[in-house]
């Protein structure tokens, strides 16, 4: 979604080339702007309010009423599904956006000005790979403490590493090429090298990745929720809404099942559009 | 050779120490005094006496680097401090919890890995165009599960509808089994990824037509030449799905009720029980490490190739 807009024209390719889409494309688009109007309007579609209980109604299945069901204190699970989009999205975009900003940020100074810069952003790259990114959130959030923001926190700060690497392979690619260089001798100054020269043309990927990686970051921050680290109950969050049906997969499988089809195709979705800009701009 | 290898051992030992310290002190710098917080939490059901014996243990009243210091010396006595819940020394935990997770671990990256090479074999050399596409499909599939959605399918499948598996019960290797299925499907996703890519460069290359007109089956040349050299890059990634698998513990244990270290972070982290999270993540860590460096050592080793490509590489370096 924000992906899409912030994407700017392909300036690098010489062909303007349109892009085909294939028919298998057009779902996935189709599903994200309902996750966008999920997120802005949550109220216009939701049937009920998310945490409007009604005890004579627990656990009931799916019926023209409640399509979802409702859980085991009779709150609608469509609604509740509909409201926890924003937190889980909102979490992964903060994460996202953390990782995006500091990893460019680090490999574009490693790699632009080498040497000891290089070393010291290395090794931290290098450490912050040696820990698996679900202990590495963990470890985060037990020193933040827990809740939606600091797990959308600590998701971001586990992905710095991944952004952070690849910037800097790409920004080594560009760096001595011969406009650079020739722009360098004309008299141009670090910054204008730096965000006029090398960072668009280093940028395609890095773009196509912060795609995939929201995709990721979904999934990570749903799972801190599932473990209870995350968005705390009574709030919907999706992760969270699957680890509150867990109790009841035997009785209403729907309480697991419809949060865990929103999460997937979300992420099926987001890695079609990382597909699809890799395309565009790669 | 023997200088890189020599480099890359000093890289590792490098960040394994930085690990240990960034780890020691976001644990335990950065929002105040976790620590000293747990002791005197009103819900630990520690005495008072064991309490003032584990703030003189972690030196409490010297400043955070003396506390760094001490916990450094500890650690070559393989000494890793006492839970902040229960006084029980980490590494006898850890030392109890560990097999359940190796067990689970092991099982899941031979399923894993089965897995990815089936995925593979059929993305590359499926006889038909469709099936070969579905194929390669499944890998972005696998990592669009969470684990812990696969985790509960499983379980609800063949544990409450089947009845094959008891949900509460260790039935030893079923209940590994059952409980390696879901952590092993995203680890095999980027297996297969890597073994499509290995396997259709060697496809490509031009020693197979020689083979073909050697007169050798498909098979033979699939399963006899292009298997070997086309499967060498997963190497590479042995390391990073060691440490899925560990850090994917953490779900699958909380899941399938098993008691591996993933469950012991779990409650470590319920109930801020900082010595054995920051135990768990350096064991976790230095495993990565040392797998990362002995395949490093290893690949010019298996593929002649990768060692003749860096030492040209390096001279002029």
């Amino acid at each position: 979604m924000t992906v899409v807009e912030a994407l700017p024209a392909p300036q690098t390719s010489r062909i303007p080339q349109r892009l085909r889409l294939n028919v298998w494309d057009v779902p996935p688009i189709l599903f994200l702007l309902l996750v966008a109007a999920m997120i802005i309007a949550p109220g216009a579609i939701a049937p009920y309010d998310p945490l409007q209980e009604n005890p004579a109604l627990p656990l009931a299945g799916p019926s023209p009423a409640h399509p979802f069901g409702t859980d085991y204190i009779g709150r609608d699970l469509l609604s509740r599904v509909v409201a926890g989009t924003a937190a889980t999205i909102a979490g992964s975009f903060i994460a996202v956006i953390i990782g995006l900003v500091a990893g460019t940020i680090l490999g574009l100074l490693a790699a632009y000005f080498g040497r000891a810069t290089d070393s010291i952003i290395s090794r931290i790259i290098d450490v912050l790979l040696s820990i698996p990114t679900l202990l590495l959130s963990i470890t985060i959030i037990v020193a933040l403490g827990f809740g939606t923001v600091n797990a959308a926190i600590a998701v971001g700060v586990s992905s710095i590493a991944v952004f952070a690497r690849l910037a800097r392979s790409e920004v080594l690619a560009t760096r001595n090429l011969p406009f650079v260089e020739a722009s360098e001798h004309l008299g141009a100054g670090h910054l204008t090298l730096l965000f006029r020269h090398v960072l668009p043309n280093s940028y395609s990927a890095v773009l196509s990745l912060a795609a995939l990686q929201f995709g990721t970051a979904i999934l990570a921050i749903a799972s801190l929720s599932f473990l209870g680290y995350g968005a705390q109950p009574p709030d919907p969050e999706w992760g969270l809404l699957i680890s509150e049906g867990r109790n009841y997969i035997n009785s209403a499988p729907g309480l697991v099942y419809f949060p865990a089809v929103a999460i997937v195709l979300t992420v099926m979705s987001l890695s079609r559009l990382a597909h699809l800009i890799r395309k565009k701009v790669g | 050779m023997l200088n890189t290898t020599l480099h890359r051992i000093a890289q590792s030992i490098v960040v394994i120490v930085l690990a240990y310290t960034a780890v020691f002190f976001v644990l335990n710098v950065l929002p105040g005094d976790p620590i000293e917080q747990q002791i005197s939490n009103p819900e630990n059901p520690i005495s008072e006496e064991d309490a003032q014996v584990l703030r003189d243990y972690y030196r409490l009243s010297e400043p955070a680097i003396v506390q760094f210091g001490v916990s450094v010396q500890r650690l070559f006595t393989g000494d890793l401090g006492y839970s902040l819940n229960s006084g029980q020394p980490v590494s006898e935990l850890l030392a109890h919890a560990l097999p359940s997770t190796f067990a689970l671990a092991g099982v899941a990256f031979v399923l894993a890995a089965a897995l990815g090479l089936i995925i593979a074999l059929a993305a590359v050399f499926a006889p038909w165009p469709a099936a070969r596409e579905v194929a390669r499909s499944v890998p972005p599939a696998f990592l669009s599960i969470p684990v812990f959605v696969t985790g509960l399918i499983a379980l609800q499948l063949f544990s409450f509808s089947l009845g094959w598996v008891s949900a509460v019960r260790d039935e030893g290797l079923g209940s590994t089994l059952l409980a390696a299925i879901p952590l092993a499907l995203p680890v095999a996703a980027p297996i297969a990824q890597v073994l499509i890519q290995g396997l259709s460069n060697a496809a490509g290359q031009p020693y197979v037509e020689v083979l073909r007109a050697k007169g050798l089956s498909e098979n033979r040349i699939v399963f006899g030449h292009l298997l070997k050299n086309g499967s060498i890059p997963t190497v590479t990634i042995v390391a990073i799905t060691v440490g899925e698998l560990l850090a994917g513990s953490v779900i699958t244990e909380t899941i399938f009720n098993r008691t591996g270290i993933g469950y012991l972070t779990e409650t470590a982290v319920r109930n801020q029980d900082t010595p054995i999270i920051q135990a768990v993540v350096i064991t976790v860590s230095v495993t990565f490490v040392l797998i990362n460096l002995i395949v490093d050592v290893l690949y010019p080793l298996i593929d002649p190739r990768i060692g003749k490509v860096t030492k040209s590489e390096v001279v002029p370096a």
